[in-house]
């Protein structure tokens, strides 16, 4: 196993994060130890109602860690149980919004952890096969969850009769093949089912019609990792951590210029100076931050004097960002935005499915200008076309929210560092200066 | 002559079973069909079609789709180097530079003279505390330097003709290069005439 780099061990408000580090965690024997693995299945399968559980989520107030921060409970309550006929969970493992490597973590460090919450959700939502779509490049993770999900069968939790239960749970692994547009999830369907990965429009939604065309529950690693806990723990005790509308804990990845990057675990409503500057140990010696990407590359970033912003969803909200998929990516004062911003452009514009205009036409638009400025062939007229641009990809004129993402790079590097911007386009210099050169 | 050898056709006739519905077979049969030839050729594409019951269009239309999927022939070896911002804020770019010095090849999807390596330039891959990173093969290697490139080239080119999957390799390169992957590509394998579109995904529609 790798080197753990973030959290791990006996910290006050370690939920997921707590038996990280103890050898062999990734053994069922192990996970079963200590650590008290498998008690919150065997408590969900033997002393609660289906619908106890899905309440006992809704009362946790836990919110989908994946990046649209939906209540994981709701969801869990659209699908119905008696419906008849095959229903899925479906776990979406294809961890690849930039700057985001906590479900990697997870499933690297503790994949028991993820195997037992599946098995709480499908048990909850009357799905007796869960599919994980992991991503392709994800092959240590992809080896590990196969064994413990063996290990699983082998113990008779997977399988006919889990705990002696009468409900027979299955999951299978499917692998993803390189499309970051499949951590949408209607477009994970479509890629489950053997097709590109396009999105759908809805409703139907997949809690109707999902894989295959039948009730479907598609949560995120990181957020059925956390059943377990709450179901040991009670929904209650869940709730009390965090902020009122945020509860819990999350996982971060800091990552960019920091001195010690890493997937932490930071309870809601810490600020970012917390997170960024202690937990990650600030930018290196002789630099200063300058701006941060506070979840995922595909939320609006803050500038340095944003830096006390807390990491709930509503804090963030209001600065006009998102949590997102708790990916901070950290930048300092040796690097330029607009080449940041062109280089995330790139990926929007590649990434792009190809099915909504604005999205795949704004993302190659918004790319070519970004090259215009960078040659130092940019004026006034380039400056208005990413705003153009970058209007046209917003506000719901897709079907997801890629394009939507591409746009708020353009417009809140904008908002924030016009100056940088002008520089580059009017006045044909980076105020960076030499460092920009390799990017 | 089939491209697929039989007994990888029989494994792709079984896997539309697995599924709820058959079509999902599509991409693990592309996955047999490439670990077996390197890359994706029409004939290939067209096979796996027939043993799956489906319209070849359909069968590109998907293997276009995604980026693991290699149309074109590639490097015994395959660096995937991450230069996404995380990366790219702790020297991805530098990386690239050195890998392209290292292996001999100016541009991505180039095959170098030796046939042992070919790279491309990949999006976040997931390991942004160890930036800068890369997959290669199926292996995560973290925290990079240009000297741990020079490293792991050297020694993939120490180890890296020795015979693989039960087949014996020529004494050296300019024999052939090592041989069972290519499948109809016969051995001549060149540069591509131009870069490949970056925006695949949309032109194949």
């Amino acid at each position: 196993m790798a080197e753990l780099r973030g959290s791990y061990g006996d910290q006050p408000n370690h939920i997921l994060t707590r038996w990280f580090g103890t050898p062999d965690l990734h053994k069922l024997d192990v996970y079963s130890g200590k650590p008290g693995g498998y008690t919150a299945l065997r408590k969900a399968l033997l002393d609660m109602a289906p619908a106890d559980i899905t309440n006992e989520v809704k009362t946790s107030g836990l919110r989908g860690r994946g990046g649209a921060g939906f209540a994981t409970g709701i969801k869990w309550g659209f699908i119905n149980r008696d419906a008849p006929g095959p229903k899925y969970v479906v776990v979406n493992a294809d961890e690849s919004e930039p700057g985001t490597a906590k479900d990697r973590y997870i499933l690297e460090n503790s994949p028991h952890m993820v195997v037992e919450g599946i098995l709480i959700a499908a048990y909850a939502v009357g799905a007796n096969q869960a599919w994980v779509y992991i991503r392709g490049e994800y092959d240590e993770p992809y080896r590990m969850l196969t064994e413990a999900i063996e290990e699983a069968r082998a113990k008779g939790y997977v399988g006919p009769q889990p705990m002696g239960k009468d409900f027979a749970l299955d999951i299978r692994l499917y692998r993803g093949h390189g499309a970051y547009i499949c951590g949408e999830e209607t477009a994970l369907l479509e890629s489950l089912e053997g097709k590109r990965a396009q999105p759908r429009s809805r409703p139907p939604f997949p809690a109707v019609k999902g894989a295959w065309g039948r009730p479907t529950l598609l949560n995120n690693v990181e957020t059925l990792a956390t059943v377990p806990w709450i179901i040991n723990n009670g929904g209650a005790t869940y709730a009390k951590l965090g902020t009122a509308k945020s509860p819990g804990t999350r996982l971060l990845t800091v990552s960019g210029n920091v001195r010690k990057p890493g997937v932490y675990e930071v309870e809601n409503g810490k600020t970012f100076r917390h997170v960024i500057m202690e937990l990650a140990g600030g930018p290196p010696e002789g630099r200063k931050l300058k701006v941060f990407w506070p979840g995922g590359s595909s939320a609006p970033v803050l500038p340095e004097s944003m830096l006390d912003v807390t990491t709930d969803a509503e804090a963030l909200a209001a600065a006009r960002s998102m949590a997102g998929s708790g990916g901070v990516i950290v930048m300092d004062d040796t690097h330029c935005v607009v080449r940041a911003a062109h280089r995330l452009l790139k990926f929007y514009a590649y990434e792009s499915c190809g099915k909504c205009t604005p999205c795949r036409i704004g993302g190659d638009w918004a790319v070519r200008t970004y090259e215009r400025i960078l040659a130092n062939e940019g004026s006034q007229v380039e400056l208005d076309t990413l705003q153009r641009v970058s209007d046209g990809l917003q506000n719901g004129r897709c079907l997801c929210g890629l394009g939507d993402s591409a746009g708020w790079v353009i417009d809140s590097t904008l908002r924030h560092f016009r100056e940088e911007y002008e520089d580059h386009a009017l006045r044909h210099k980076c105020n960076v200066g030499a460092v920009t050169a390799n990017a | 002559m089939s491209a697929l050898s039989a007994h990888v056709l029989e494994e792709i006739k079984e896997l539309p079973s697995k599924y709820p519905q058959p079509r999902s077979a599509v991409m693990p049969a592309l996955d047999l069909a490439q670990e077996e030839l390197g890359h994706l050729t029409p004939e290939a594409m067209s096979e796996v079609a027939v043993a799956l019951e489906l319209d070849p269009g359909y069968v590109e239309g998907v293997a276009t789709f995604y980026s693991l999927f290699h149309l074109e022939p590639v490097g015994k070896h395959r660096f995937y180097v991450c230069t996404n911002l995380s990366c790219m804020l702790r020297g991805a770019n530098e990386i690239v530079d050195r890998l392209k010095q290292s292996i001999g090849v100016t541009q991505p999807n180039q095959v170098s003279p030796d046939l042992l390596f070919s790279y491309e330039e990949v999006e976040c891959l997931g390991a942004c505390e160890f930036a800068p990173m890369m997959r290669l093969d199926h292996k995560y290697h973290y925290d990079l330097t240009p000297e741990t490139i020079n490293d792991v080239v050297a020694q993939l080119r120490k180890t890296g003709l020795l015979p693989t999957r039960g087949e014996v390799a020529p004494p050296h390169s300019s024999g052939g290069g090592p041989q069972g992957r290519r499948g109809s590509a016969g051995g001549e394998i060149q540069a591509p005439k131009k870069p490949r579109a970056t925006r695949k995904k949309k032109a194949d529609g």
